[in-house]
């Protein structure tokens, strides 16, 4: 049984259990909900100016070109959303000044710059690069190599760059790039209809080069394995985040800024911008009760209290295994932080500090002494999905970062 | 596979599977040498982490050795260790992982011979099972 139908049987069997829960936790949740509902001062509501980081001071930094002339900037998204490259406009009108500051050659989204006015660059004639997404094909690959040669400063840009992301995720079909593709182009509900009545016995699957009268043409080859970008190029910065904050983006911009300036050094290498040294239960303005819980709800299933800890509610928070700098502004909305920031400084893992955190939050019960481990099983079985909820977004960085098949070698 | 000799990471608890490792020594138990002993404080104090590293780093198997239930020297370590080991094991086994290579167990500071077992038990089991699935990384 491949990786794709695993996944729909499952699904089928949720769907069967679904209604057998919901009903009660509606009501559980309604009966909740009505002495919360009379609580003053939602603090969703509350001032938003202090969230997190703050921003950078840009000040009177860009006042035209930097005296020795503009300098180059290249941004370019591997595989990535797009989000990241419009997150950059989250800048407002310093956008504008960045014109005064810097000469973009490559931005995909938004600027004409090609590849072969990249390769016809000297080594470290960009000053910076800022990529987003995480390496899936060889473009991807060769793009980054040849703005890695051609930059003096790289900046893995958000979640994907620096994690691998949710396409990293993709990392987690045993038949790779083969399953990948067959599954894509051959059994998907949309195309498996289109080749059996069009291409029956032998289904049109893209070719990574053929041979037409007028030259080869090629397509990149899809990889294996999803890497982050750091696992393909050397790295400078880093700035998580899925995408990431405006904050974020005017310190890195600063730094840029009065490097270019007033020749004030670059931060050391490999600093992570825009992320704080704790987590982001530090900065999550809901009260922790530290609550035992015993069932896990959907967010949707229950009515949020506005100011007592998502985990208390019973619903999946990743606030504990998180690095802040967001200034929890998911969970100030009564959305679960998915983990987009990423691990702290201290571990690698975050879906290892997260199976620490969930472990001690199921109560220990009177009759623990003698349950056997079949028991322990039934409830922790209460975490769907374990490997793709907590790691969502760090699969590429996490320390087993593929599927494995026994007995396969 | 007749000459598999798989390399087993071991934590054995301070407190009671560490003495029990002393134990199966002192007693002069025969078992198999592919494992590692890595004496921890707590089986609580064994951070899923550590178990994802060994695993990562090319372990076969990996053991958690604890207090029995209700007697952890913390009183309720061992109780959280199996929690984690249940939703470890269910992560193992979404990477495609047998499950059966990592192992939960209850051995006292008095039961040198249950430590044994164990251990006898766990290298029969990983011998059987062959070598970790997980393949060197190609960069």
């Amino acid at each position: 049984m491949g990786f794709f139908d695993k996944l729909f049987k499952k699904d089928d069997k949720a769907k069967a259990e679904a209604p057998k829960e919901e009903p009660k936790a509606a009501a559980k949740a309604a009966a909740k909900a009505a002495p919360a509902e009379a609580a003053p001062a939602p603090v969703a509501d509350g001032p938003v100016e202090t969230i997190g980081l703050p921003a950078a001071d840009l000040g009177e930094l860009l006042p035209g070109a930097p005296p020795g002339g503009k300098f180059k900037l290249a941004i370019y998204w591997a595989a990535a959303c797009g989000g990241c490259d419009v997150s950059l406009l989250d800048t407002n009108e310093r956008i504008l000044t960045i014109g005064d500051m810097a000469d973009i050659v490559m931005w995909p989204i938004a600027a004409d710059g090609k590849e072969k006015d990249i390769a016809a660059m000297e080594d470290g004639e960009i000053l910076v690069s800022i990529i987003s997404g995480a390496v899936r094909n060889s473009e991807n690959a060769h793009m980054v190599k040849l703005l890695r040669q051609k930059s003096k400063v790289v900046v893995s840009y958000g979640t994907c760059a620096c994690f691998g992301g949710s396409p990293a995720l993709a990392n987690l079909v045993p038949g790779e790039a083969k399953e990948i593709l067959e599954y894509v182009y051959e059994k998907t509900p949309s195309t498996a209809n289109f080749q059996a009545d069009y291409h029956a016995g032998a289904p049109v699957v893209p070719q990574t080069s053929y041979q037409a009268p007028e030259g080869e043409l090629t397509l990149p080859v899809f990889c294996d394995t999803v890497k982050t970008l750091d696992q393909v190029i050397d790295v400078d910065y880093y700035v998580p985040g899925c995408p990431p904050l405006q904050e974020s983006i005017s310190q890195l911009l600063k730094a840029v800024a009065d490097f270019a300036y007033n020749g004030v050094p670059l931060p050391p290498k490999g600093t992570e911008i825009g992320i704080t040294t704790k987590t982001l239960c530090e900065e999550c303005p809901r009260h922790k009760e530290n609550a035992r819980i015993s069932h896990i709800y959907e967010p949707h299933e229950v009515d949020i209290k506005p100011d007592v800890c998502l985990m208390d509610q019973g619903i999946l928070c990743l606030g504990p295994a998180t690095v802040g700098g967001c200034g929890a502004r998911c969970t100030r909305v009564g959305q679960p932080c998915r983990g987009c920031y990423g691990p702290t400084s201290d571990v690698q893992e975050q879906g290892a500090s997260m199976f620490t955190a969930i472990a001690s939050l199921f109560p220990i019960r009177e009759d623990d002494g003698i349950i056997g481990e079949d028991e322990i099983v039934k409830i922790m079985s209460e975490v769907k999905d374990p490997l793709g909820y907590f790691y969502a977004f760090t699969l590429g960085k996490s320390l087993i970062k593929k599927a494995v098949v026994e007995g396969g070698q | 596979m007749a000459d598999f000799e798989p390399r087993i990471v071991t934590f054995c608890c301070n407190w009671c599977s560490y003495a029990g490792a002393d134990g199966a020594g002192v007693a002069r138990l025969q078992m198999p040498t592919n494992f590692r002993i890595i004496r921890t404080m707590c089986s609580a104090r064994v951070d899923p982490e550590f178990i994802l590293r060994a695993f990562s780093k090319g372990a076969d198997g990996v053991m958690v050795l604890g207090c029995h239930p209700a007697d952890c020297h913390y009183i309720g370590g061992n109780y959280r260790a199996r929690r984690r080991v249940a939703l470890l094991r269910m992560v193992l086994e979404q990477y495609g992982f047998d499950p059966k290579r990592l192992k939960l167990e209850w051995v006292s500071a008095s039961e040198g011979e249950k430590f044994q077992v164990t251990i006898v038990d766990f290298v029969n089991t990983i011998k059987a099972l062959g070598p970790t699935p997980l393949k060197k990384e190609a960069n």
